[in-house]
């Protein structure tokens, strides 16, 4: 026979246990809408995310061919030169190139992956501009590991290229320089020959209104920005964005 | 004026959410039976049988919640149980499910009924057949005529009816009266009551979960709220359904305590009635009724609609195309007789709720696998699998003389189970699938092919 405290138990949950039923009835009722509001952001929001990524690896595509174009004139050009050696060399280092191109499907890599690349590129310059092109390269050790768009730095270097050097005469000076300032990255690239583009920056050339959607894209709630400056010592370009170390970055993507 | 499309007399106008659901779920479920056979369940088994009882409720929704996930996925567009068994049965097996479904409604409806007849015979000096009639007439109006539009419409106010009388009435009375003072008189009284090492109790409890499944299985009307439900929210729906359910019986058995711990009793069912003695205020009183003719008519009316579109859409119709006025026309006539039907057996009737539960235990229980079997298999199953039930059922009730109730309700349950597992077994081993393609070679189904 169970004891009076067991039958006050008893009586205890039969008394309460409607209560809790209407409570969450009540609360069913007070939060299902918000709920489902709730889960149907947080699929929209992956719907966005997977539409920004779908439009991201368009614009990635977009800028491949505009690169592949002008180097392989930079190689036609040593090959109208009959400069076979360094022919032979360009097209082991665009072979190199292509083939970390073509690995690099992420929507983002490191600030040293882009740089191993940039040097391919510079390589294949070299060959052609010789002694006439210097260029120089410096990083921030702590900047190696954090994230950047893919071919970013390719972009302001190739515009150099082709709006300044292959267009002016005398000494083809590079800068490339990638440094933390607080939070965000400073990446600045200046060469020596300014050129006369509108510095509206949709206008300066395919990459730089390309880079800032991309940037935009990937930093959606943070500031980014890419400034270009004429002046009477060089074309300056700079692009800020945030600073991310990679393995953060792809924790983020996970959990999101 | 126009009459509305029949559909919106069938679903409604609506996909009901968790919330709605569970209200909908809860109206149809919290019964006559509810109210009558939890006393009846403790008086019997002892707490431990009140217990059972809810147990039985809760477990019933939520197994049917898994299924009406799968039901969900795998006939969409379907409306009723009727809907389902036409596509997987052959004409002879269907015709025999319909007549089960309708034996089994007009049991449960009965049941009901003459809940509906003990309360007014308590409350109200009218005569007992005006009564009725009033409130037949009542269920009528909502289940009948205003379907699923207007049983929602009412749901919501049966359920605050319900859990406003659970949860105010048993605090008034045990503030009232102390829980020392009960458990003395149930110590004196019903000394039974209070003993739970008892081994029929757990028998009962599995044997009522068993029951109680089968009949959420075969109900009509839960099938139509599992298409109602919106199909992500379905299982969630009919889980909580099935907690909330228990509680309400819980809160049943402690109020009957009040009413028997310092008496001994007459009939196990006008003693739930007898509460309205016990109460003194007359807000409560009210309230009482209220909850009493809430649980009940929301329950018929629930029947009555369910009971109705089967009858239009899965026996008329197959015969003959109705038109819109037609099936209207059709609900009116056979809701009506339904009722009229009620009130004759229900004057002339006496009842006893848990023999009748228990008298159809036998065929919701040996329904319960071949109806799994229907559900789950990919293809049309002949007359066997349906009639297994049968089979089962009359086993059951053949060993009645020699074993007791609850053992008789697992036997008809062991022999229809065992039929289905033969046939599993011969048509995976011994009957070849031919695939059926159309002359483009789309897969249209498949036809068996015994050696």
């Amino acid at each position: 026979m169970i004891t009076l405290d067991a039958f006050s138990i008893y009586i205890m949950i039969c008394v309460l246990a409607p209560v809790l039923g209407a409570f969450t009835l009540l609360f069913l009722f007070i939060f299902e809408k918000r709920i489902d509001l709730l889960e149907k952001q947080t699929r929209e929001i992956a719907l966005e995310r997977e539409l920004q990524t779908a439009l991201y690896n368009q614009l990635n595509k977009e800028i491949q061919p505009h690169f592949f174009f002008n180097t392989l004139n930079s190689i036609l050009s040593l090959a109208r030169l009959d400069r076979k050696t360094e022919l032979i060399r360009s097209i082991e280092t665009l072979s190199k190139l292509l083939k970390f191109k073509y690995q690099t499907n992420n929507t983002f890599i490191t600030i040293e992956e882009e740089l191993t690349y940039i040097n391919y590129y510079l390589e294949i310059q070299k060959t052609r501009f010789r002694e006439r092109l210097q260029y120089e390269i410096s990083t921030d050790p702590k900047v190696n590991k954090a994230v950047i768009i893919p071919f970013l730095i390719q972009t302001l270097v190739e515009n150099a290229f082709k709006h300044s050097f292959e267009k002016k005469i005398g000494d083809a000076l590079l800068k490339i320089e990638v440094i933390k300032i607080e939070q965000a990255i400073h990446v600045t690239v200046w060469n020596n020959l300014p050129d006369h583009l509108d510095e509206k920056l949709g206008k300066g050339g395919l990459g730089l209104g390309n880079i800032i959607k991309r940037l935009d894209l990937l930093f959606p709630n943070d500031e980014t920005s890419v400034q270009l400056t004429n002046s009477e010592d060089g074309t300056t370009v700079i692009a800020i964005f945030p600073f991310v170390i990679k393995s953060l970055m792809e924790k983020g993507a996970s959990s999101i | 004026m126009k009459r509305k499309d029949y559909q919106i007399y069938i679903s409604g106008t609506i996909k009901l959410g968790v919330g709605f659901g569970i209200i909908s779920l809860l109206a149809r479920w919290v019964t006559g039976n509810t109210i009558l056979s939890s006393p009846e369940t403790l008086i019997k088994y002892g707490l431990t049988g009140g217990i059972g009882y809810s147990l039985m409720g809760a477990f019933a929704l939520i197994l049917f919640g898994f299924l009406a996930k799968k039901i969900h996925k795998k006939y969409p567009g379907h409306h009723t149980i009727g809907d389902v068994l036409r596509q997987k049965l052959t004409p002879t097996g269907y015709w025999y499910m319909i007549s089960v479904l309708l034996l089994t409604s007009i049991d449960s409806l009965l049941l009901q009924a003459m809940g509906a007849h003990i309360l007014l015979h308590m409350i109200f000096p009218l005569p007992i057949f005006t009564g009725m009639l009033i409130f037949l007439l009542i269920c009528f109006f909502i289940g009948g005529v205003g379907g699923m539009q207007r049983l929602h419409q009412l749901a919501g106010a049966n359920v605050a009816l319900i859990f406003g009388a659970v949860i105010i009435i048993p605090v008034y009375f045990y503030i009232q009266e102390g829980v020392y003072p009960v458990y003395e008189g149930i110590k004196l009284y019903h000394p039974y009551l209070l003993y739970i090492n008892n081994t029929d109790a757990f028998l009962f409890i599995v044997t009522v979960i068993l029951i109680g499944f089968g009949q959420v299985m075969i109900d009509r009307a839960t099938w139509q709220r599992v298409f109602i439900i919106q199909k992500e929210k379905a299982q969630m729906a009919f889980t909580l359904a099935g907690l909330v359910w228990a509680t309400i019986p819980l809160a049943l058995s402690s109020l009957l305590m009040i009413i028997i711990f310092g008496r001994s009793y007459d009939t196990i069912y006008s003693l739930f009635f007898e509460l309205v003695d016990k109460i003194q205020s007359t807000m409560l009183i009210i309230l009482f009724v209220l909850f009493c003719f809430s649980a009940i008519s929301s329950a018929i009316s629930s029947e009555l609609h369910a009971t109705t579109t089967l009858i239009v859409k899965n026996i008329i119709e197959v015969f003959r195309t109705l038109t819109n006025k037609e099936k209207w026309n059709c609900t009116y006539i056979v809701s009506g007789m339904i009722c009229i039907f009620l009130l004759t057996i229900v004057s002339f009737l006496e009842p006893n709720l848990l023999g009748l539960l228990f008298f159809f235990g036998n065929i919701y229980a040996s329904l319960i696998v071949p109806l799994l079997y229907i559900i789950l298999s990919k293809k049309v199953l002949p007359s066997i699998i349906p009639l297994a039930s049968f089979i089962g059922a009359a086993g059951g009730y053949v060993s009645l003389p020699m074993l007791e109730n609850l053992m008789a309700i697992w036997v008809s349950f062991a022999i229809s189970s065992f039929i289905c597992l033969v046939y599993f077994i011969y048509q995976s081993f011994f009957i070849e699938l031919i695939p059926l393609k159309d002359h483009t070679g789309n897969f249209l189904g498949t036809k068996q092919n015994a050696p």
